[in-house]
């Protein structure tokens, strides 16, 4: 017995070395390969986790907002799919939602987030590559460098007009050609015809602007600098623009709007046609169409979506194979159907339209378009671009500012970079932009001037917030509102964008009375959209909800990742 | 437990710890995870550039040749095909962006770049025709001293199929021009492109708008300056085109008649013939473009818009030969030059050149037709297309200069 006890004492501790020793060698190294599988965060969310890792496989795709659904769904199709590489890394695809000048912008930058993006058009794809190139220094004559590598079509579907069935027949559709002329000319004669494009930042609201420039100058092909340049034709576009309603950040929101709103939001109103499609199959629930894609008879244009890759030498050999991968799943049969099923036109040739979503009781003809408009040179589209922010609609803009004691801190710094991006986004110096600054009182207001002479004091203005005291919200929101009925300038829009963290606590005006005024003043006088924005948990949703809808404007949420984004995005509605 | 029994577990431990933490310490390292004990010989990679006219083919190919374990002296070989238009690949030799090495490296002593660029470097390109090796040969010429491709010997350019450029246009466009002009040449297109009224003044229908001319856009595809090239051809009635032609302004004003009534000048678009059937008649009414991308597509347009093309061969014939070019210098190993080389021959095998007549190619080795049944050339005869092409005056590939005058007139005049 005692032998054995005393035999038994040193295998025990050798036997418990042993398997504590593997124990924690196996944890550690568990726990290793654990973190390394997890590095590639989901493929069907929006957070881009970065990756410095050079055998990463994880590729970030950057895609234009209008087919967020579509491109969610492939990608989730192709992440489930967990390929590997040659050296067993997992093959991931991330999504990062982007408008498509700013992926031209950010492709541009040193440190893009994204190695492959998805506009709505190839357009962006020639704007970044040109740019690019414009970047190097280049022999005279060389062959140009590009900064986009591999790219593939996966979808198409072309730029329609939008209308509501009765709206198409009055204008003479389907028997008479009906065009971007006949809306214009509509719009001009009839004061109550309500119509929408977004802006020139899509390729929708490009086209729908180029096409106003091409009846400006008497053209339905070869439009030059010169023509887009001449005061005729600056004079034609701007008579046009002010019919617009308002401009937007896009055409989803557009189509929200449409679906929140009924008919009387607008008549008629630019998108793709697979929006069309799409709406039809969630509102007639298989009657007649509620909306129709009309064609324009002067021709239009097609939102390609292309596939790129972008080539950097950060890119690693592993995030290039993951996206040929992902390329060939787009591709694939599978892929294709569900391309079709989201109301696209696939890029696979062999699937037939007949009996698909694109079809007439869905609002779209799979015989158009028959013609097309002429898309001019780079430099007669940057001129186009450039000319349009002189002849769109002008707008009076109020910028209402919380700087209660809540925002000191981080919240304060966000709100100055949000207001300074906005500015910047604002680029004609017609435009006309207050500030109004409140806590527990109107602290400060910078009246409504144009950005040619006053974009310096509010630039100081917004330099110089600082936070204290409680919230008047709606005394605050009042003065702007009285201030844009006193101008009484129904030629531009009018406007107030008013931000708020907390809750409404130290003003006179009440909630019903603001309401009031505005439901009055919006009738009798010029109409005033007031965009509200709730920033953080804390601010009274319901509160700025009522004051957002009594005007027809809208209530966003933002924190301190996307507050200026926000700005960013309600800047493109003026 | 005796002493040595001890000591024999620690020792057991210890050298199972070690093992442990040096695999740890592998995994851990930015190197990609390779055989812990004995170095094998991996497989040779071969990369081919390859033009887009004829990636679809040779990627099956490389698929089929990679499932075959082909081998070279005992070690596999696995061949990548990276799609690439000929102009880009010229443009990217041109700006040496692959990172081709000094004259004077030392090769035992490359820096960590060197070696980077050089495990993407290309070991083969396919571009869309001979004169672009030969192109490409004098910016190395230049920097290197040398040819990088070779036009003799072992490691010469071989086609490894042909296509050339015909025309196409919707049938019932076509009936149109043929009613008004008799033919289809760049002539009648030129006179359809100019005419004010559009199609209801050359006798169709007025929601044809104006007459639409498809070719590819030369910026993104080599095929557009081919296009000029043969359209300068017709104008001069002459194969050969010299920068003297290309230049004089008569001849680019008529270009630039032609040239405007393409769609889209934005560059957005290649304009291919995979363009012209996802866009249909708001694409192009008709254009010249590689036969093998028409009949590629012929299926798609008749399923997608319902109307065939008709297809014409011009008077003055622009072949492209897709030549397999191997890289000769010493960016690539003498293993991956040869297993290159066996993926050529691979190529040129009668079972792989068969398939190139599926995807609308002539084949490079004669002793594969283009007439079975089951062949894109048999099926579309009716609209036109023709096994053997009985035109004989050949364009002469056009130089350096002609091209270069001709992207910068389009940059100038057309893509402004």
């Amino acid at each position: 017995m005692t032998r054995n006890k005393s035999s038994a004492g040193p295998w025990v501790v050798v036997a418990t070395v042993i398997v504590g020793f593997f124990c924690i060698f196996g944890c550690v190294f568990a726990l290793i390969v654990l973190n390394r599988d997890n590095s590639g965060g989901p493929g069907g969310g929006n957070v881009v986790v970065p990756n410095t890792d050079p055998t990463s496989a994880t590729l970030t795709l950057a895609y234009s907002p209008e087919k967020a659904a579509l491109i969610g769904e492939l990608v989730d199709g192709f992440n489930q799919q967990k390929l590997r590489t040659d050296d067993r890394e997992t093959m991931q695809i991330q999504l990062l939602e982007l408008a498509p000048d700013l992926m031209v912008e950010e492709a541009l930058s040193e440190a893009p987030r994204f190695q492959a993006l998805t506009p709505d058009s190839s357009l962006w794809l020639d704007q970044l590559d040109r740019r690019w190139a414009a970047q190097q220094q280049l022999e005279e004559g060389a062959i140009a460098p590009s900064a986009v590598g591999e790219s593939v079509r996966y979808a198409v579907s072309p730029v329609v007009i939008a209308m509501w069935d009765d709206v198409a027949r009055s204008l003479g559709w389907p028997d008479q050609p009906v065009g971007w002329e006949t809306i214009q000319q509509r719009a001009a004669a009839d004061p109550e015809f309500r119509w929408s494009h977004p802006s020139t930042s899509q390729a929708s609201g490009l086209l729908a602007t180029l096409a106003e420039f091409y009846a400006g100058a008497g053209k339905t092909r070869g439009l030059t600098v010169e023509d887009a340049t001449a005061q005729s034709t600056i004079d034609y576009v701007g008579n046009i623009e002010r019919t617009v309603k308002f401009y937007g950040e896009g055409e989803t929101a557009i189509l929200d709007r449409i679906k929140a709103e009924g008919r009387d939001f607008l008549d008629a109103f630019v998108v793709q046609e697979h929006l069309v499609v799409n709406y039809n199959r969630d509102a007639s629930a298989g009657g007649s169409p509620e909306l129709v894609a009309v064609y324009p008879a002067e021709g239009t244009a097609w939102a390609d979506h292309p596939l790129a890759l972008l080539e950097s030498s950060d890119l690693t050999n592993n995030q290039r194979a993951t996206f040929r991968a992902f390329r060939d799943y787009v591709q694939s049969p599978e892929a294709q159907k569900v391309v079709l099923e989201a109301g696209f036109r696939p890029a696979d040739l062999s699937l037939s339209l007949d009996g698909s979503p694109v079809s007439l009781a869905n609002g779209a003809d799979p015989s158009q378009p028959q013609t097309t408009l002429q898309v001019p040179g780079p430099a007669v589209v940057d001129v186009v671009q450039n000319v349009w922010q002189f002849t769109k609609r002008k707008a009076n803009i109020y910028l209402v500012v919380d700087t209660s004691g809540s925002m000191e801190g981080e919240k304060l710094d966000a709100a100055q970079s949000a207001l300074r991006e906005f500015l910047n986004q604002i680029k004609g110096d017609q435009e006309q932009v207050g500030l109004v600054e409140f806590s527990t009182y109107v602290n400060n207001i910078d009246p409504l001037d144009t950005l040619g002479n006053n974009r310096a004091d509010l630039e100081r203005s917004i330099d110089n917030l600082e936070a204290t005291g409680d919230t008047a919200l709606l005394d605050a929101i009042s003065v702007a509102y009285d201030r844009l009925q006193q101008e009484g300038d129904p030629e531009r829009i009018n406007a107030i964008v008013a931000m708020t963290d907390g809750r409404e606590n130290a003003s006179s005006v009440t909630l019903l009375r603001l309401r009031e005024t505005i439901r009055r003043g919006n009738n009798s006088g010029v109409p005033v959209l007031v965009f509200t924005i709730a920033f953080g948990d804390d601010a009274d949703y319901d509160v700025l909800q009522t004051i957002a809808d009594a005007s027809g404007g809208q209530m966003r949420q933002g924190d301190l990742e996307t507050i200026r984004q926000l700005y960013r995005l309600l800047s493109s509605y003026f | 437990m005796n002493r040595t029994r001890v000591i024999f577990i620690v020792i057991v431990v210890a050298a199972l710890a070690i093992v442990g933490l040096a695999a740890l310490a592998r995994l851990l390292s930015d190197q990609p995870s390779s055989p812990l004990v004995v170095d094998q010989r991996g497989p040779i990679n071969v990369r081919v550039l390859t033009a887009l006219p004829v990636y679809d083919w040779v990627n099956e190919a490389a698929k089929q040749f990679n499932a075959e374990n082909h081998e070279l002296d005992g070690n596999p070989i696995q061949v990548e095909i990276i799609s690439m238009d000929g102009l880009s690949a010229l443009g990217k030799f041109d700006r040496d962006e692959f990172g081709a090495l000094p004259s004077d490296v030392d090769l035992e002593n490359l820096t960590p770049e060197q070696e980077r660029a050089l495990e993407r470097f290309p070991t083969a390109w396919i571009p869309d025709s001979r004169y672009l090796p030969e192109l490409a040969n004098v910016a190395y010429k230049e920097r290197l001293g040398r040819d990088v491709f070779l036009t003799d010997g072992e490691y010469r350019a071989r086609p490894i199929a042909i296509s050339l450029f015909a025309w196409g246009v919707y049938q019932s466009r076509a009936e149109v021009l043929k009613e008004r002009f008799g033919d289809v040449d760049w002539q009648v297109i030129h006179d359809a492109a100019i005419t004010r009224g559009g199609w209801p003044e050359l006798g169709g229908l007025p929601e044809w708008g104006f007459f639409k001319l498809v070719v590819p856009n030369p910026r993104k595809n080599v095929g557009g300056l081919a296009a000029m090239v043969a359209a300068a051809g017709e104008y001069y009635d002459s194969v050969a085109i010299g920068t003297a032609e290309v230049t004089d302004p008569d001849f680019q004003q008529w270009l630039g008649e032609l040239m405007s009534s393409t769609t889209d000048l934005s560059g957005g678009s290649a304009y291919t013939a995979e363009d012209f059937a996802l866009f249909g008649y708001s694409a192009g009414d008709g254009g010249q473009l590689l036969e093998s991308d028409l009949l590629n597509n012929m299926e798609g347009i008749q399923t997608r818009w319902g109307e065939p093309l008709d297809i014409f061969y011009p008077k003055y014939v622009t072949w492209f030969d897709f030549p397999f070019t191997t890289w000769i210098g010493p960016e690539t190993s003498a293993a991956e030059k040869n297993a290159a080389l066996e993926f050529q021959r691979y190529l040129l095998s009668p079972e792989v050149q068969a398939k190139a007549v599926a995807y609308g190619l002539r084949p490079a080795n004669s002793s594969v037709s283009v007439d079975q049944p089951d062949s894109p050339f048999t099926r579309w005869a009716d609209q036109g297309v023709v096994p053997i092409v009985s035109r004989t005056e050949a364009m002469r590939s056009p130089d350096r200069d002609v091209l270069l005058a001709l992207l910068r007139w389009f940059d100038l005049n057309v893509a402004q």
